[in-house]
């Protein structure tokens, strides 16, 4: 049981709450005891070392608020601002509203809602749902057999 | 369409006169603003098959998914590469996010074209943009082995079809779509027709790509940076698939017999590449094998030529363009941050990002096809088509699922959970930009679930 603890300890170290109380990091390899590990500066490439991950500054030292859009602070609220007002408010829910009240093409949805009221109330009469002869055959005008055979 | 395609054009101005501190906001709620307005192309009101027709442009419930699918795209690969590309010198921002707008442009007139020569030019336009992003912004030294398999494979087999399209353009005057329908094969039974045949669709089947043709994927998307990767598996491939229903019309009664050969592979491919996810160690790899695999299913979807193969076809496109978009983000994020694609070495990352991790949950259950995601739904369709064609393909297209499903449990187990790697120092927390990327992705996935007939095609 403690050493379930002591390895929940060991992860929560690992989180980087050290930049939020402004410390300056540098990132180095961990004294770890595991045979063989492969250490973060080896595996990097060498142009990721200066990139946004594992630079010497956290972008949370100089803006707690730090969104992920730009470094400064102004820019990176205002692009939050513009995605979210844009990609959520303007295309998820209002084309989202748009899109639901499109119309009815070719009136299918209407189609398909009259079929059931039909099927119920066919049902309800006890009547098979479609009749055998969907046309009534007394008014279906037949081409005489004659005129058949000249066509 | 010029409603669309005009502001489209204007994010060139957008780009290159605004002042360089606001770029990325600019663009990005630019291209959001455009996105919006393309779903204005799903108000089908006339009941002939096109929406807003002229001569040279017109969108039919074939490809007006698609092209919504790309102008959505285009945001959010603006939104997924900022990290990366804001540190560089501000022209080669700006150049960087007028390529993916070009992508844009040439994906809309591909989708549009009415016809296929034109077609032919924008799907072959799309190469460029591509292979510049890939082998200019790509990470490695390998990225330029990448861009050559990219464009030798995809432009070897595309030349075959420019003069297929020829011939044919010679033999009946014109390739409007409008027309297409009514042509008929004369001597189906020759060798020529047939060369024709294969002519005609290896562009497609390269692109999509089939088993066997597909070795540039892996690599092109393993070298591309993340707005590479996400547009080429999610848009890019579809125009394969899309192609491919185009030609169908035309190639008329010799598919019965040759799509034969195809089918198969593309079933077996299922299975093929699907093994081979299950033994990958490289992150962005296994998500585009199991992209190889899906497109399997799209292109013996469409081979089987039923209505409901190609209303599975168009469905599995969407929601896969969707899913694996939102797979190849997760994969960036966690490349961000650990600055390796070996699974091995980033695994038990739900301690250290606990919200990616449901992130990484939903992308991955979409991606094994979970009821009552759309994914699912496609999968279904073409699954039944192909079984009525012959019964014996449920045990290749059902072990595909099963090991979908397996190699989905298994990119989750090794990156998610399990220990935490002692090389892990310091990690940035998740950022708001990231979650926003992953709704943007999956919000319509989910939303697609409501209104599905936005993408059954012509069969609604």
């Amino acid at each position: 049981m403690l050493s379930r603890f002591s390895r929940f300890g060991h992860s929560l170290t690992r989180f980087p709450y050290n930049r939020l109380c402004g410390t300056r990091l540098i990132s180095h390899s961990p004294n770890s005891g595991a045979a063989g590990s492969a250490t973060v500066s080896d595996l990097q490439p060498s142009h990721a070392k200066e990139s946004h991950g594992h630079s010497e500054v956290s972008a949370f030292e100089k803006n707690p608020d730090f969104h992920g859009f730009s470094q400064d602070p102004i820019v990176d609220e205002w692009n939050m601002r513009m995605a979210f007002f844009f990609g959520i408010s303007v295309a998820i829910v209002v084309g989202g509203t748009f899109i639901h009240y499109l119309p009815d093409h070719g009136m299918r949805q209407w189609a398909r809602r009259e079929a059931e009221r039909l099927i119920t109330q066919r049902e309800a009469a006890g009547l098979p749902l479609m009749e055998e002869n969907y046309y009534d055959p007394s008014k279906i005008v037949l081409p005489e057999a004659e005129e058949k055979n000249t066509l | 369409m010029l409603k669309i395609l005009i502001p489209t054009f204007m994010l060139f101005p957008t780009i290159w006169l605004v002042p360089g501190k606001w770029l990325w906001t600019a663009t990005t709620a630019h291209s959001l603003v455009v996105a919006s307005a393309s779903l204005s192309w799903f108000k089908w009101c006339s009941e002939t098959g096109w929406v807003a027709p002229n001569l040279y442009l017109a969108l039919d419930p074939l490809s007006f998914p698609l092209a919504v699918l790309a102008c959505w795209l285009v945001p959010l690969m603006i939104i997924a590469s900022q990290n990366h590309v804001a540190h560089e010198p501000l022209t080669r921002q700006r150049t960087y996010i007028s390529l993916l707008v070009s992508l844009q442009v040439f994906l809309i007139l591909a989708f549009s074209a009415m016809d296929i020569l034109t077609f032919y030019v924008m799907f072959e336009a799309t190469l460029i943009p591509t292979l510049i992003i890939i082998t200019r912004w790509g990470s490695q030294t390998e990225r330029l082995s990448a861009g050559t398999y990219f464009m030798f494979y995809t432009l070897l087999g595309s030349l075959p079809l420019l003069v297929a399209l020829l011939y044919l353009l010679n033999d009946t005057g014109t390739l409007s779509m409008h027309t297409l329908q009514y042509i008929q094969m004369t001597n189906p039974d020759t060798l020529g027709t047939m060369l024709w045949w294969v002519a005609c669709l290896l562009a497609f089947l390269v692109k999509m790509p089939l088993y066997g043709v597909h070795l540039w994927l892996p690599k092109a998307h393993v070298e591309a940076p993340v707005a590479g990767s996400m547009v080429l598996a999610a848009v890019l491939l579809k125009l394969g698939g899309y192609g491919m229903m185009r030609m169908m019309v035309v190639l008329g009664p010799l598919t019965k017999e040759m799509a034969y050969p195809f089918i198969i592979l593309a079933l077996w491919g299922i299975i093929m590449t699907g093994s081979i996810c299950l033994r990958q160690t490289d992150l962005k790899s296994l998500i585009a094998y199991s992209s190889v695999s899906h497109m399997g299913l799209v292109a013996s979807g469409i081979l089987i030529q039923t209505p409901w193969g190609f209303t599975g076809a168009i469905i599995l496109m969407v929601a896969h363009g969707l899913a694996s978009s939102a797979l190849f983000c997760l994969a960036n994020t966690s490349y961000e941050r650990t600055h390796s694609r070996t699974m091995l070495l980033t695994r038990g990352l739900q301690m250290i990002l606990p919200l990616m991790a449901a992130w990484w949950f939903l992308a991955n259950l979409a991606n094994l096809a979970l009821p009552p995601l759309p994914n699912l739904m496609g999968e279904l369709m073409i699954i039944v088509s192909v079984f009525n064609w012959s019964s014996w393909t449920i045990l290749l297209t059902g072990l595909g699922t099963l090991i979908t499903a397996s190699y989905s449990l298994h990119l989750f187990l090794t990156t998610q959970r399990g220990p935490t790697p002692q090389h892990f120092i310091s990690m940035d927390p998740s950022h708001t930009r990231e979650h926003l990327l992953m709704a943007l992705h999956l919000i319509p996935l989910l939303l697609l679930v409501l209104k599905p007939e936005l993408m059954w095609g012509w069969c609604f």
